[in-house]
């Protein structure tokens, strides 16, 4: 048994041995190689070229639909916002005007679904009453759909919430949706505070919000409305929708601050009659979606939302949603998607600096000048990750802002899309992000070259990791789909999402339009945690064997 | 030739990295197929074809294929075993014919391997899930015309793919860049043609690029939906293989080793 020993080269002056030193050196190496900056000069135009060509050719997936009666996507009408975004906002509402000072009282005895389709076999039935099923009180600038309003609630299974102006949700109590419960807003200027009570004695504060544009005469009443459930089975777009009907009955309904000689009108605000988008059945109920099974637009219930008052009781009956307005395709994600090609020659790149040592036995020589092969290693993932994020961020930022102007030109735009700027939360998001993972897979692709010191292996275990599970996610049932973009390096193209999901919408999350489990940087957390594991293998390995 | 064929046959046998490569096509065809038949139910997906999902393996099966394909061709760039390789053997048709020839061998071996165990894992498994006569379906057999055209096209679509990668292999001369342009070319190209947001360039894809089009000879229902019929699809993805088959030569003849 021979033993092998590196001996310690002799301390030289510090600045020879210097990691920067070493960090110089594998520069130097990494940029004298015609065929990496080659490669590296492709990242960046692949990363920039594809999208753009994506995203200008993006012209199917239901974008913005507009008739005479409104505007609709993929099925659904959509009202603007006081922040100018797109809102769904539809329910039955009873009311009488408000001034500026005011209170409203209520007891609301039990919200329960009254209505759903069934579905198709296979698919999980919806719930008798929907989780984001509500009833409640509201105060609302006026009945045109998309106004300003806050509004205290029962929901269906999340208990008691005071919510104002679509996007903002806060959670009060929990409460069974078959209890009585009582509720008040009161109004004092455009400030609005939720109230709850179990008995109507003692009350206890939900919330207080500022709703602005709210005029001196406001509305103020009661509300019923359940929203549409949706459900994903299968792979790609196998899902089904249906419109859901709750009702709840209110009694003691009470108003200060109202106007003299005003008494309770009833209506429904923002009902919808669904004009089918093109290419489905007239009847807009059960069109067969783009596979020809029950496409997202299945609409096999129909409600029939209404008020009833019987001796001090009103039982309204509702249908539709008072939240933001979430499509389900999100074509900036998909066409960022096309990034992958970069992707394909960042996992090359990273695997040939460390293989092609290996191949030529220059390796031999880097780790007599640099003994400690965990530096070596770590100065090599810095030049190469370094090197590809700046490649790849120069491609995104190009690509960002000239994809997201071809999108609005096909049709994906405000209000129900973002506007696609450069400099918002969501470009920096994407243009850092896709940099950044391509930076990650860059360092995951070296640990692996160093692990199998093959370049093809490396690749095809790289390309294993990182992207097979994108291809696996849209042919596999949804929940193994879910499961694989939760645990592999995929998660990291979270990054790319521009569509908000809200916790108080429930909304399909499908791989096949875009949308990941995880959210943006905890999916590029489990990325960096593949890398750095990976590379800490590569030193360990590395370490017990020789050259 | 002979003489040739059989040194091939020498080189891929005395590595003993071949031999995992190889189980590893027919372990992946056999357990991604297994799995997929396995999970799919009939209440919810009626509409899959039984064949094709028992077939599923294969696209995972296809990356081993081209990475024996890998070791073959630029493999031998990486050691600078191609020189002795040119040196004995001068002429270079020869040389990438019988590499092509013992690399369909090999993966039409273990590709037959995997295919058949995928069958039985489908005949297995699915009725379990609900794909019984009850709901219209028989029992995923080779007697059936369509299911034997699957199975036989599945194999025949592996070794096309290795070929294509030999190809590729001759005229990059590197490994790492083989790898790459090889799976770049498969699973990127077709998940952006699933997920796209062009009807036109969705359906091109489906009909022009080597998986997608290849892949179309593993459908046995709903024909007249698919973007390319099961052996034209079978035919494009010959001609990927001959047009970097013919680069793949071109290179080898024009250039110095």
């Amino acid at each position: 048994v021979t033993t092998t020993l590196t001996p310690r080269p002799p301390a030289g002056p510090a600045t020879r041995n210097g990691f920067w030193q070493l960090l110089r050196s594998e520069w130097t190496k990494f940029r004298t190689v015609r065929g990496w900056a080659i490669t590296l000069a492709a990242v960046t135009a692949l990363t920039a070229l594809l999208p753009i060509w994506l995203a200008s050719t993006a012209t199917s997936n239901d974008p913005e639909i507009c008739t005479a009666r409104g505007c609709q996507v993929e099925g659904r009408y959509f009202f603007i916002g006081p922040s100018g975004t797109a809102v769904t906002d539809s329910f039955t509402f009873v009311h009488q005007p408000v001034g500026v000072d005011g209170s409203i009282t209520v007891r609301v005895d039990g919200l329960h679904g009254t209505g759903r389709a069934t579905a198709p076999l296979g698919f999980r039935q919806p719930p008798g009453t929907q989780p984001w099923a509500k009833a409640g009180l509201m105060i609302k600038a006026s009945t045109r759909p998309g106004s300003p309003y806050a509004a205290v609630l029962l929901t269906g299974s999340h208990g008691i919430r005071m919510q104002d102006d679509f996007g903002h949700d806060q959670a009060g109590p929990p409460a069974a949706a078959s209890q009585a419960r009582w509720l008040r807003l009161t109004r004092a200027g455009d400030a609005i505070t939720g109230w709850e009570s179990a008995t109507g004695a003692a009350w206890t504060r939900v919330g207080t919000v500022r709703v602005a544009g709210l005029p001196a005469t406001a509305q103020a009443g009661i509300f019923v409305t359940s929203p549409d459930f949706s459900e994903g089975v299968g792979s790609g777009d196998n899902m089904y929708t249906t419109r859901t009907q709750a009702a709840a009955a209110f009694t003691g309904l009470r108003l200060t601050g109202g106007t003299a000689g005003r008494s309770w009108t009833g209506g429904l605000v923002g009902s919808e009659t669904l004009v089918p988008p093109a290419g489905l059945s007239s009847a807009g109920r059960a069109g067969p979606g783009r596979t020809g099974k029950c496409g997202p637009y299945c609409h096999q219930f129909q409600p029939a939302p209404g008020i009833s008052r019987r001796a001090g009781t009103y039982t309204l009956t509702g249908t539709g949603d008072i939240a933001p307005f979430t499509p389900i395709v999100d074509p900036m994600h998909i066409a960022f998607l096309a990034t992958l090609f970069g992707l394909i020659a960042v996992i090359g790149l990273g695997a040939a600096f460390i293989t092609a040592e290996y191949r030529r036995s220059l390796i031999r020589t880097t780790l007599a000048a640099t003994p400690r092969r965990g530096r070596v290693l770590l100065a090599k993932g810095i030049v190469v990750g370094g090197a590809t994020f700046a490649a790849a961020l120069i491609g995104t930022a190009v690509a960002f802002p000239v994809a997201g102007r071809e999108l609005a030109r096909n049709g994906w735009k405000l209000p129900v899309w973002t506007d696609y700027a450069l400099t918002s939360g969501t470009g920096l998001q994407v243009v850092l992000g896709t940099a950044a993972t391509a930076a990650a897979v860059a360092v995951l692709a070296l640990a692996a070259g160093t692990v199998f010191r093959r370049g093809a292996g490396a690749v095809t275990a790289v390309i294993g990791l990182v992207v097979m599970p994108l291809v696996l996610a849209i042919v596999l049932p949804l929940t193994l789909a879910t499961w694989l973009l939760r645990l592999t390096p995929a998660a990291a193209f979270s990054l790319q999402s521009t569509v908000p999901h809200y916790s108080q919408v429930s909304s399909v999350c499908s791989p096949y339009h875009g949308c990941f489990p995880l959210a943006p940087w905890y999916g590029y957390a489990v990325l960096c945690a593949w890398a750095v594991a990976a590379l800490a293998g590569a030193i360990y390995v590395m370490r017990r064997r020789d050259v | 030739m002979t003489d040739a064929l059989h040194a091939e046959w020498t080189k891929l046998r005395t590595v003993a990295s071949s031999a995992w490569v190889l189980l590893a096509l027919a372990a992946l065809t056999m357990a991604a197929g297994g799995l997929a038949a396995d999970v799919v139910k009939c209440p919810a997906s009626c509409s899959v074809d039984p064949t094709k999902i028992s077939l599923t393996g294969i696209i995972l099966g296809q990356a081993a294929a081209a990475g024996l394909a890998v070791m073959v061709m630029a493999g031998e760039y990486s050691t600078g075993l191609v020189r002795t390789t040119l040196t004995a053997m001068p002429r270079r048709g020869v040389v990438l014919s019988a590499k092509a020839a013992v690399l369909s061998a090999c993966i039409g071996a273990a590709g037959l391997a995997g295919v058949l165990g995928s069958v039985l894992a489908g005949r297995l498994l699915l009725p379990g899930n609900g794909y019984t006569a009850v709901h219209g379906f028989a029992a995923v057999s080779l007697l059936h015309g369509p299911t034997l055209r699957a199975a036989a096209g599945s194999v025949l679509y592996l070794i096309l793919i290795g070929l294509l990668t030999l190809g590729l292999g001759a005229a990059l001369r590197s490994t790492t860049a083989t790898a790459a342009a090889v799976l770049g070319l498969l699973y990127v190209l077709t998940f952006l043609g699933d997920i796209g947001l062009n009807g036109t360039w969705q359906r091109r894809i489906e009909r022009w690029t080597p998986m997608d089009a290849g892949l179309a000879v593993q459908a046995t229902t709903h024909l007249a939906r698919q973007a390319i019929t099961p052996w034209p699809g079978l035919g494009v993805c010959a001609l990927w293989a001959a047009a970097a088959l013919g680069g793949g030569w071109l290179v080898l003849r024009l250039r110095d080793a």
